[in-house]
């Protein structure tokens, strides 16, 4: 999207009455196609779709080797992917005016935030259905979300831009605490699906990118 | 009026600098702009928890903790590096100065090696400090020997070709979702083919869990780098052919670089090719693997040492790398080796031999005696790795072993042998029951059994009249005259 298609009118725009009225009933579906273009919010869709695709094959192809923790690698990396693409479409290309004039961002902000976590969950569910991953639907859920928001966390503190790193960095730590055996609730992908301490920690993780995201957004990196 | 003083020729500008000079100063600005040191800390603290954790809970020998460096290190370093440098790559892409940066005097092939090198160079820095760190802490331990190289120039090479991978992902496919997908990829790539590696293809992945190492590496035998040098060959074919790929697009400069470029990427590839077929040619030697066309016979050749012994009736004699372990095996085995002194058929010194290959825990890895006079040949290594405490593990292992070369026992073995057997290794403090669990062949007699009461009644005797009774009917005992009544 350019500055330019940012500013050209609506069909009907200068209109009668009437006409004005539509483009009043247009602007929030408007807004909202501008913002999710804006974040690459389609091709974030496809790229996740991708990762539940590459689950699906590395389930189908072995390359998910042995039982339990040791199974449970490479999936943690692919849902630290998911979180990573996430975090990424937060950045936005317009900065400090769109802040400023952005009366609906916060509610945008949440809502493509969430679509896209609800997106990446179904994305890896479909991938790991039927294919016999160890943990099952419940542990994507709760790794996938509490990824996400340490993706909305990193994309908060250093910007959307290098968020990448925040959740890539956690799963590659996970990957450690699997082999490990560490028991600390806040690290998640290694405790069982089922294990209240790392679904409130993966939750609590969640939650709290979400308000900072929505609040706050993104960082605005001044060199990018 | 004067007449003009004609002005002194003007001498022509000489460049300041030959136009060598250009890709420097760009190298320095790039140095300063790469994200790679803002990578860095992360990566750093991964290697600390990872790599450098696994690496410090083995025991200080090199053959142990030198894989980790093309394992766990490289895929650290290589993850984020190739991730950083995906977001170097595609930085024209993204904020839309491609054409605008195409009219400077560099070509763009060489502005993009040159921001390659200013991010991979980071990375290598930190890699080469880490390991300078893992080697100074086990050289302060006392490691026998030289540090093994090869291991860190295949870490080396694994991070180059992972920031080249990523750097040309960010190069053509310029995107804020490159960077993650390309660390991602190379996660993968590690991964996959460290779960596929049923053949000897399989050996070539830097993380393949069947490497060159041996636990006694560099101590019996010189660690042979004939799969070192095809995984370099491999990585850096790989990393050769990324870069060139950049220079052919239509973009990246004149005719002559874009061929130039192409011819690189060809080279690579074929080097990387090169290295896979090389692969398949790998044999698994008990001393590592041995790459025919890559093979030097003289590393085969044994490295001189001399023993340290111990000072009991039996002396035990260990490489001098294994000087710490020598009072606890001579502790271990002590017992034992006190009931069979001067026995017939009794070993008359313990020596270490190579510990050559994990799997040899159930094909033959185990202590033997053999020889004239008998010796015990004790490979050490699985002691060393073993998570259990040592003496039991030692006994487990060594045990049977000698009382079977002084009773005879076995298969064939009567039942007064059996006995005697039993009896023995119970004097000596080897609790029979647990001998299974410690991967040994050893059957035990049955409790309750008339074998067992025997074995009992013996292991009761004193130790002098045991070993009395050993010594006046044990050719008596091995030939199966003697009946379980007859066992005092």
């Amino acid at each position: 999207m350019t500055a330019a298609s940012a500013r050209r009118p609506p069909a009907g725009a200068g209109a009668t009455a009437p006409g004005r009225a539509s483009l009043t009933r247009m602007r929030p579906a408007r807004l909202a196609h501008l913002h999710l273009a804006s974040r690459r919010v389609p091709a974030a869709l496809a790229v996740l779709a991708a990762c539940g695709i590459v689950l699906r094959i590395a389930l189908y192809w072995h390359w998910i080797s042995g039982t339990g923790d040791s199974a449970q690698g490479l999936p943690v990396m692919i849902e630290g992917a998911t979180a990573a693409v996430i975090a990424v479409t937060t950045a936005s290309p317009f900065g400090e005016p769109e802040r400023a004039t952005g009366r609906w961002l916060p509610y945008l902000r949440l809502a493509t935030a969430l679509a896209l976590s609800l997106a990446a969950v179904g994305a890896l569910a479909a991938g790991a259905a039927a294919a016999g991953l160890d943990d099952g639907t419940l542990a994507i859920l709760r790794n996938a979300a509490g990824l996400d928001g340490i993706g909305l966390l990193s994309a908060a503190v250093v910007g959307g831009g290098l968020a990448w790193a925040g959740p890539l960095a956690y799963a590659a730590v996970a990957e450690f605490a699997l082999v490990q055996g560490w028991t600390t609730p806040w690290m998640w992908p290694a405790r069982p699906p089922h294990d209240l301490g790392a679904v409130l920690c993966a939750g609590l993780a969640f939650t709290a990118g979400m308000a900072v995201i929505t609040v706050r957004g993104a960082r605005d990196a001044a060199h990018e | 009026m004067t007449a003009a003083v004609p002005a002194a020729p003007a001498r022509r500008p000489r460049a300041r600098r030959v136009p060598l000079a250009l890709p420097g100063r760009l190298l320095r600005l790039e140095l300063r702009r790469t994200i790679m040191p803002w990578i860095l800390p992360l990566i750093v603290a991964l290697f600390w928890l990872d790599g450098y954790h696994y690496a410090m809970s083995f025991p200080p020998f090199w053959g142990l903790r030198s894989p980790v460096l093309p394992d766990r290190a490289m895929v650290d370093f290589a993850l984020f590096g190739a991730g950083a440098s995906a977001w170097m790559g595609s930085r024209d892409g993204r904020s839309r100065t491609t054409d605008l940066l195409a009219i400077t005097a560099v070509p763009r092939w060489g502005r993009q090696l040159v921001t390659w090198t200013a991010t991979t160079g980071w990375a290598m820095a930190a890699y080469l400090g880490c390991v300078a760190v893992l080697y100074w802490s086990t050289a302060r331990q006392g490691a026998w020997g030289g540090p093994p190289l090869w291991p860190v120039a295949v870490g080396a090479a694994g991070v180059a070709a992972g920031c080249a991978l990523g750097f040309a992902a960010g190069a053509f496919f310029p995107s804020r979702f490159t960077a993650p997908l390309a660390t991602l990829a190379v996660f993968i790539l590690a991964t996959a083919v460290k779960g596929g590696s049923g053949s000897t293809y399989g050996l070539i992945s830097p993380v393949a869990p069947q490497g060159s190492f041996r636990p006694d590496s560099g101590l019996f035998f010189h660690y042979l780098p004939d799969l070192s040098i095809d995984q370099v060959l491999l990585l850096a074919g790989l990393a050769v052919a990324a870069l060139g790929a950049l220079g052919v697009p239509a973009a990246s400069g004149g005719r002559w670089l874009r061929r130039s470029a192409a011819a690189v990427a060809a080279a690579g590839l074929v080097a990387a090719g090169t290295a896979i077929g090389l692969a398949g040619t790998a044999r698994l030697e008990p001393y590592g693997v041995v790459i025919p066309a890559l093979h030097d016979a003289a590393s085969a050749r044994p490295i001189p040492y001399t023993p340290v012994c111990g000072h009991a009736a039996i002396p035990v004699c260990l490489h001098p790398a294994y000087r710490a372990y020598l009072p606890a095996v001579t502790a271990a085995l002590g017992p034992l080796l006190s009931e069979v002194t001067g026995l017939p058929g009794a070993p008359v010194r313990v020596v270490q031999v190579a510990y050559l290959n994990p799997t040899e825990f159930a094909t033959g890895g185990a202590p033997t005696v053999a020889g004239r006079p008998a010796l015990l040949r004790l490979p050490l290594g699985f002691a060393v790795l073993a998570q259990q405490t040592q003496t039991e593990f030692l006994l487990s292992r060594a045990a049977p072993v000698i009382v079977s070369s002084v009773i005879g026992g076995g298969p064939g073995a009567g039942p007064a042998q059996q006995a005697a057997e039993a009896g023995l290794l119970r004097a000596a403090g080897v609790q029979l029951a647990q001998l299974a669990s410690m991967g040994s062949v050893y059957q035990p007699p049955a409790p309750g059994s008339p074998v067992y009461a025997a074995a009992t009644r013996f292991a009761a005797l004193p130790a002098a009249a045991r070993h009395a009774w050993l010594l006046a009917h044990l050719a008596a005992l091995r030939a199966g005259h003697i009946t379980l009544e007859q066992l005092p």
